[in-house]
């Protein structure tokens, strides 16, 4: 399986499927993070091009720690428009990727460059089989499964949990994935949130900080979702889980051909 | 019995007096509309009351208003609206302006967005407000999404550098319209505006170009139905513009939880406000305190 993952930082793409793509990767599968933004902006004391390449450095690390590839755009950090030229970009990262399923935010996130690059993948669907549409790179043959990655927002509709995966037994690799981007889990978001001296300094409260800031309890609808795809007694059992959502705008699967595209819920 | 209710009553002022030996810090309130007027028929009440009571408000238009007109147009038409502009926000109490992006041309460019971001940070705004991305016209549609896209940038100090960030994402809430789709405007907040609907309605009447002029030409209205004096212009204005709508049921449940203790029926003008998904997420305490005329 080919699995390609849109997020608007280097981090996002982690923080909403690490444990999923690392499931993917030990089964096999071929998983590709691409942050459409360098990150040049995601700190108080660093930026532009010093910050990007720190960012970049730190995606590649992340990458390896969970078994995936990771590509950083060079497209400016809250500066992202849905622009033809961003458009060919992703349309061809896709095509390279020969994406089987294609992941990304929903377009009423919180940030303007999350909404753009889920504008931005929603409208690279369908046209990524168009031969005439960026025509230096060869079309898919067939339009990818799109999936958004969750989110908490209500307006205009709430995200809906169609598919969710059990990640517990690949957790603390996720948590090394996050653990991989210094500038932000301990530096630009603790900064955001008025918490930059409650960082502790050593790797076990380090760790523990992480976890309990980027770890959520399993929601009702998740737990629902976990139900349908694993059977109760499996579903109970689940810490930590990552869910999706079916975009209208891609290939509609059956169940049966989830079970196909996501094996690890047959496990 | 006497004795104790004294006491109680020399407790509670002590308390209160001990309250106003806090300095008064103001609020600070920006809304950001399209054209010169929408902030004032949209939440023109609600910052009177806010000048009032002390507190600052800015309003911000994000064109000149240079194509609001059936014969003129252009920089004397975007002057004539400047003009406008800052006699209604005299009237109301507030500070007004006016940027310089073409009417009718407005598109949510980055340039746009930063001139936004500018704005909020050097108001050093608590509460925002913006129209829905989609409401009837292009340019509030789009005034709507800059603003939105303004929401958190606000705080990153690598987003237009030259403006000191904000410490803290303000509320962003968005001004009331009437369309349903993808979803009817959530009315989350409401604010009675009755004791200075006088102000309002002078500061609407302000915009003469608009209320006089371009607006009745827009509905179909001859120009000698207009009349010409000062009063029974306002009159006339007041019959046309800015009516008392009756109170829907969604309205009457706002009113119940912000004002438990005023009979709603008695209401006759009131302002509302929904909560935008983007900015700081107040809780109902910090509600009262951001919309201190809440009783």
């Amino acid at each position: 399986m080919n699995v390609i993952v849109f997020g608007a930082h280097p981090d996002d793409c982690d923080n909403k499927m690490g444990g999923t793509a690392a499931l993917f990767a030990q089964m096999g599968h071929r998983v590709k993070f691409v942050s459409v933004t360098n990150g040049d902006s995601g700190h108080y004391e660093k930026g532009g091009g010093h910050l990007a390449k720190i960012r970049r450095n730190e995606a590649q690390e992340a990458g390896k720690k969970l078994g995936v590839e990771y590509t950083v755009l060079d497209n400016h950090d809250g500066e992202l428009l849905p622009t033809i030229e961003v458009r060919h970009q992703v349309i061809r990262e896709i095509r390279k990727w020969e994406a089987d399923i294609v992941l990304t935010h929903r377009p009423v996130d919180y940030h303007p460059d999350h909404r753009y690059t889920g504008v931005l993948v929603q409208d690279a669907a369908y046209l990524v089989i168009v031969p005439n549409v960026t025509p230096d790179t060869p079309p898919l043959k067939k339009n990818p499964v799109f999936l958004y990655l969750q989110d908490h927002f209500q307006k205009p509709n709430e995200f809906k949990a169609d598919i969710t995966v059990d990640i517990t037994r690949v957790f603390d690799k996720k948590m090394d994935a996050l653990d991989a981007h210094p500038s932000q889990f301990y530096e630009w978001l603790p900064w955001t949130a008025g918490k930059l001296l409650d960082v502790p300094k050593n790797e076990i409260q380090k760790r523990e900080f992480l976890i309990k800031e980027w770890s959520r309890p399993i929601s009702d609808k998740a737990r629902e979702s976990l139900t349908k795809w694993y059977g109760p007694e499996k579903a109970e059992k689940a810490l930590h889980s990552e869910s999706f959502e079916i975009c209208e705008y891609g290939k509609q699967p059956t169940d049966e051909e989830i079970r196909e595209l996501f094996p690890m819920l047959n496990n | 019995m006497k004795k104790l209710i004294y006491l109680l009553f020399t407790i509670a002022t002590s308390i209160n007096f001990y309250g106003q030996d806090k300095p008064f810090v103001p609020l600070r309130i920006i809304a950001i509309g399209a054209h010169p007027d929408d902030c004032d028929a949209k939440f023109g009440g609600t910052a009177a009351l806010y000048a009032k009571l002390g507190h600052k408000v800015k309003f911000v238009a994000l064109t000149n208003g240079d194509a609001g007109h059936q014969d003129m147009g252009g920089g004397i038409l975007g002057k004539r609206r400047r003009a406008e502009a800052k006699k209604a926000g005299e009237i109301l109490g507030v500070e007004y302006d006016v940027l310089d992006n073409h009417d009718a041309e407005l598109i949510p460019t980055l340039s746009v967005r930063h001139q936004v971001i500018r704005k909020i940070r050097e108001w050093d705004a608590d509460i925002v407000l913006g129209l829905r991305p989609n409401d009837y016209h292009p340019d509030h549609r789009n005034a709507g999404i800059a603003v939105q896209d303004a929401a958190y940038l606000v705080i990153v100090p690598n987003v237009t550098p030259d403006t000191p960030p904000l410490k803290k994402n303000p509320i962003f809430l968005y001004m009331q319209d009437g369309f349903q789709k993808p979803y009817p405007f959530s009315k989350d907040i409401v604010v009675v505006i009755d004791e200075v609907m006088d102000q309002k309605q002078r500061a609407f009447a302000a915009h003469e170009s608009q209320v006089f002029e371009w607006m009745p030409w827009t509905m179909g209205m001859n120009e000698n139905e207009i009349p010409k004096g000062e009063n029974e212009r306002l009159e006339w204005m007041k019959n046309v513009y800015l009516k008392q709508k009756k109170l829907d049921k969604s309205s009457l449940d706002a009113l119940k939880k912000w004002y438990p203790n005023t009979d709603a029926t008695k209401v006759k003008n009131a302002e509302f406000f929904e909560i935008c998904e983007y900015g700081k997420q107040p809780t109902d305490e910090e509600i009262k305190y951001y919309f201190p005329m809440l009783k």
